[in-house]
């Protein structure tokens, strides 16, 4: 944990200096959450809601953080549960079978005016959305953020092998979609 | 990388870049959304801390509501009614239970079949038999007394 981290958790944990540490905590990570979220969830709208509550949990359960990891590997562990069960809460709203979850992630990113990609990014996005969630967010976590296995294990709660193996069949769906498209 | 390109051609020639956009300002305003957001939090949590009172309120009402009535009418009622009045309704005009009791164990099968056969001997006092009673125990003084009222 870098020095920065460990000052802002420390303040975090004293009455008179929390309001400013959590102000400092969210101006440096705000932006990283909220791409991480967005890859989950797509739209803007849900992405924006979901980033606010994983901030709310991460000020209500702040006493309850042990150090044992990064504040950055704590924040991506919270704003991760909070992607999927937001998604998992809408599946259940709607009565959502299973299969339809990456249409209905697919027509929000169609009416979703901050989409900015070319036809061949949508086309990806699309790929992506016909995986499984958890096997999306690994691929995102990887492919697009590039982030350490070991890292990714300790915020999925998953180990480093099945994080592999989950991330290559991934790729070879990812593959197999951009051929038969074409 | 090479990896990639050698287990997914088509992926790896995609240029990696984010294709999401947000608007304008949104990162500068976020903090200051949230902030608000967090102090409506912070006013509801001790609102859920009172949500027991809040659930135990009528059932609070209705104790307070009985506690009432028993201070206004119950204890008033004890309180003022007269000793004599409560006792003789307790023992049955002055004769206690256990006084009953005791007089009918004390008389024979018999004698208390007859006693239930026979009738009621109050009602036929004579005349001269209250007359006698009266002159022997009350004055002619006490009579006009009990007359003028």
């Amino acid at each position: 944990m870098d020095n920065d981290d460990r000052q802002i958790i420390a303040d975090l944990k004293q009455d008179n200096k929390r309001d400013l540490a959590f102000h400092q905590l969210v101006k440096k990570y705000q932006e990283r959450l909220y791409w991480h979220i967005r890859k989950i969830v797509m739209s803007h709208e849900d992405a924006d809601d979901v980033l606010q509550n994983t901030f709310i949990k991460v000020w209500k359960s702040i006493d309850r953080f042990r150090e044992e990891s990064s504040l950055y590997t704590w924040l991506y562990r919270i704003a991760t549960n909070e992607s999927l069960t937001f998604l998992n809460s809408n599946k259940r709203r709607s009565f959502m079978p299973l299969n339809d979850v990456s249409d209905y992630l697919m027509k929000n990113l169609m009416s979703d005016p901050y989409f900015e990609g070319e036809t061949i990014q949508f086309k990806l996005q699309e790929a992506i959305l016909k995986l499984p969630d958890k096997q999306r967010t690994v691929f995102n976590m990887k492919y697009f953020d590039e982030m350490k296995y070991d890292d990714m294990s300790k915020i999925l709660d998953t180990s480093v092998g099945a994080l592999k193996a989950s991330y290559h069949h991934a790729v070879k769906k990812i593959e197999e979609y951009l051929k038969n498209t074409d | 990388m090479d990896e990639l390109k050698e287990i997914a051609p088509k992926l790896s020639k995609i240029k990696k870049e984010q294709p999401f956009g947000v608007p304008d300002h949104y990162f500068d305003d976020f903090s200051a959304r949230l902030q608000m957001k967090l102090e409506a939090e912070k006013r509801i949590i001790p609102n859920q801390q009172n949500r027991i009172i809040q659930f135990l309120k009528p059932a609070l009402g209705l104790a307070a509501s009985f506690a009432l009535i028993f201070m206004l009418v119950y204890w008033p009622l004890k309180s003022f009614t007269p000793t004599e009045v409560v006792n003789n309704i307790n023992t049955e005009n002055g004769i206690p239970d256990s006084e009953y009791r005791s007089m009918v164990e004390g008389i024979d099968e018999n004698s208390f079949y007859t006693l239930l056969d026979e009738p009621a001997q109050t009602a036929e006092i004579s005349d001269d038999d209250l007359l006698n009673y009266l002159s022997a125990n009350v004055s002619d003084y006490d009579i006009y007394l009990g007359t003028e009222n």
